[in-house]
C-alpha cells in the first residue's frame, strides 16, 4: 500500500491560464515513476505556467525530487515556468538542503505563485 | 474550482509518517524494554563508542528494535518517527531521521534482491538507525560529495550524510550496512 493523491485543475489569474497539480500523500522511490508519468503529462500540454502545489504532501525523497527537477528542465527548454507551492517541514528541507529551492521558485501560496 | 481530472488516488494516511500494524507493534516493544534500553546498552557497548573506519561494527544490543522491510517505505518512516520522538529528539531533527533512513531504505528498494532490515536503539545520547541489505555499494566515498542538481542521482546518499550527526558505512560482497546516529539533546541539570 501507498499512499499517493495527484489532481490537476486548470486555473486562471488575472486572464493567464496555468495548470495546478495538488501532490498530497508521501512520495518516495516507490511511486515516483506514477508521478513522474502524472508530470510529464501535464509538461505535455505546454502549460504556460505550472504550479505545484505541496501543502498536503508530508514526505519527498530524492528521487520524487529528481520527478521535480526533470520537470523544471522540461519547463524551462518549452519556454515555460515551474512554481511551488506550501512545502511542509520535511519537503521543506530536501529542497533546501540539495539547493533545489534555489532553482525553483517556492511560494507560500497558490495566489502568490500565480502572479508570480 | 473542480479537478478536471483525478488523476491517482491511493489510501491517504490518517497523519505524517503513520502506517496501521506497526504502532502495537512498538507499544509492545516499548512497554518491555523502555526501562532497560538504556542502561543495558550502556553495560553491553561501554567506550570507546566508534570503532575507527572500516572496522568491523560492534553488534547492535540485543533489545534493539527489528523490522524488516521490501517495499514499503511509508512504514519504515512511521516506524523511525516514532522512535525518534521516544528517544526525544525535537521534532526538526526526527524529520531528519526520518529523511535520510528513507533515503538508504530507498537504496534497498533500488538494488538489493532481499528485504532490507532496520534496527533501532537509543541511550541517553544518541538514536542509532541500522539499515542492512545485501546490496552492494562499490565506492567507499558515496554520499561524502554533493552531485549537482543536473545529476539524475545520488542525491541520497549524500542527503543522509548533511542531515546525521554520524553516518557509518560497511559494505563488502555479503552486503551493506549503514548506521546512521543523532545526538540526542542533553538534559538540562537537575531536570
Amino acid at each position: 500500500m501507498d499512499l499517493l493523491t495527484v489532481s490537476v485543475t486548470a486555473r486562471e489569474s488575472a486572464g493567464e491560464p496555468y495548470t495546478l497539480v495538488e501532490i498530497v500523500g508521501e512520495a518516495d522511490v516507490t511511486n515516483t515513476d506514477e508521478l513522474r508519468r502524472l508530470l510529464d503529462e501535464e509538461v505535455s500540454q505546454q502549460p504556460r505556467m505550472l504550479i505545484i502545489d505541496l501543502s498536503g504532501l508530508r514526505f519527498m525523497d530524492s528521487s520524487a525530487l529528481h520527478a521535480l527537477l526533470r520537470v523544471n528542465r522540461s519547463m524551462d527548454r518549452q519556454g515555460g515556468v515551474l512554481a511551488l507551492v506550501s512545502p511542509q517541514a520535511a519537503v521543506a528541507k530536501i529542497l533546501r538542503l540539495t539547493t533545489a529551492d534555489r532553482l525553483i521558485p517556492v511560494f507560500d501560496s497558490v495566489a502568490a505563485a500565480a502572479a508570480g | 474550482m473542480a479537478p478536471i481530472r483525478d488523476l491517482a488516488t491511493y489510501a491517504p494516511a490518517e497523519r505524517p509518517f503513520s502506517a496501521s500494524g506497526v504502532s502495537l507493534l512498538l507499544m509492545v516493544w516499548e512497554a518491555e524494554t523502555a526501562q532497560r534500553a538504556s542502561a543495558a546498552h550502556e553495560a553491553l557497548t561501554g567506550p570507546p563508542r566508534r570503532p575507527s573506519d572500516g572496522a568491523p561494527l560492534p553488534p547492535p544490543p540485543p533489545d534493539a528494535m527489528s523490522y524488516r522491510y521490501t517495499t514499503d517505505l511509508a512504514a519504515v518512516r512511521a516506524v523511525v518517527h516514532r522512535y525518534a520522538i521516544a528517544a526525544g529528539l525535537p521534532e526538526s531533527r526526527a524529520i531528519d531521521l526520518v529523511l535520510a533512513v528513507s533515503e538508504v531504505a530507498a537504496n534497498t528498494v533500488r538494488h538489493a534482491k532481499s528485504p532490507g532490515s532496520l534496527k533501532i536503539w537509543y541511550d541517553s545520547e544518541e538514536i542509532v538507525c541500522q539499515i542492512q541489505d545485501d546490496g552492494i555499494i562499490a565506492d567507499p566515498l558515496a554520499g561524502r560529495r554533493q552531485p549537482s542538481l543536473e545529476a539524475m542521482g545520488g542525491h541520497g546518499l549524500w542527503i543522509v550524510n548533511q542531515v546525521c550527526d554520524e553516518v557509518e558505512m560497511r559494505s563488502d560482497e555479503t552486503g551493506t550496512t549503514i548506521r546512521l546516529h543523532m545526538e540526542l539533546p542533553r538534559l538540562k541539570p537537575g531536570s
